[in-house]
């Protein structure tokens, strides 16, 4: 399954885990416990962000460490991709919208 | 200076165009442009009914619109007209904003640009019209930036608000 940041942040679960992490490491059972769900359902969005490239898992001595990777979100906060996608629709829009309007107005002419 | 500052300063600067080869005249083109009667048709995208509050096709009026989600999120923006030449040029400058008109931030991100400057021409060739759309960032003032890095601040203590918004948002890509 192809997984993107998109889908990544979709989830305020893994919302909430990049926030905790956003700005220093953490423990991965500090993060887990700071959920009411179980770990294993934790570490399932740990594993889905870490995927995703947003998280990465470090292992220090015995402890292992959540490590956010924000560079990722350039996909989300790239303005001008996002305005492109905006503008092109808009323009499907309206391409389709012209289409519809011309073929009404000769329908108009003929009668 | 933090990654998101960094992102932020790297996505300022950059410029976005986009050219349609539409079949239709150029008379036709910019009056669906720019009349409500016909904006309302096309402008959201589907299952988005969109309104005109206003439009106020003169250099300084407004156009101010609102797209709503099935879910019943508003996301109100304007366009503030610089330059009008029917029915080749329209120049404005375009920004989110609330149901007042006044800009607000980006519903989905903190790093779009307050304001972007826009320059669309239409010309017409054996009846069909290519329009193009030039836009870019405009040039923060000081007072911007302070507010581009109060925002930044806040988004260090926490991505989760921008987060959901983007949620809401990306349903309307």
């Amino acid at each position: 399954m192809r997984r993107d940041v998109f889908q990544a942040i979709a989830d305020p679960t893994r919302r909430e885990i990049l926030n905790m992490v956003a700005y220093k490491s953490l423990n991965v059972n500090s993060v887990a416990e700071h959920f009411d769900v179980s770990r294993t359902a934790i570490y399932k969005h740990m594993k889905i962000l870490a995927e995703c490239g947003l998280l990465e898992m470090k292992q220090k001595g015995r402890e292992r460490y959540c490590e956010a990777h924000l560079e990722k979100l350039h996909e989300v906060s790239d303005w001008v991709e996002q305005y492109r996608k905006i503008w092109s629709q808009r323009l499907d829009n309206l391409e389709e919208y012209l289409q519809q309007l011309q073929t009404k107005n000769e329908l108009h002419d003929k009668s | 200076m933090t990654k998101v500052n960094e992102l932020m300063k790297e996505n300022s600067g950059k410029q976005f165009e986009i050219t349609r080869v539409i079949n239709a005249p150029r008379e036709l083109v910019f009056k669906v442009l720019t009349q409500a009667e016909h904006l309302v048709h096309w402008w959201g995208p589907k299952g988005f009914p969109m309104d005109v509050a206003k439009i106020d096709l003169r250099p300084g009026g407004m156009f101010h619109y609102c797209m709503k989600s099935p879910d019943g999120f508003e996301m109100w923006g304007r366009f503030v007209y610089e330059d009008i030449i029917a029915p080749e040029r329209i120049v404005f400058v375009s920004s989110f904003s609330d149901a007042e008109g006044n800009i607000t931030r980006a519903p989905m991100s903190e790093i779009w640009p307050l304001e972007v400057h826009n320059t669309m021409t239409l010309t017409e060739h054996e009846g069909k019209t290519t329009l193009t759309l030039r836009g870019g960032p405009i040039n923060a003032t000081a007072e911007e930036r302070q507010l581009f890095e109060d925002s930044f601040a806040n988004m260090q203590q926490g991505f989760g608000g921008t987060f959901d918004q983007l949620d809401t948002y990306l349903t309307t890509l």
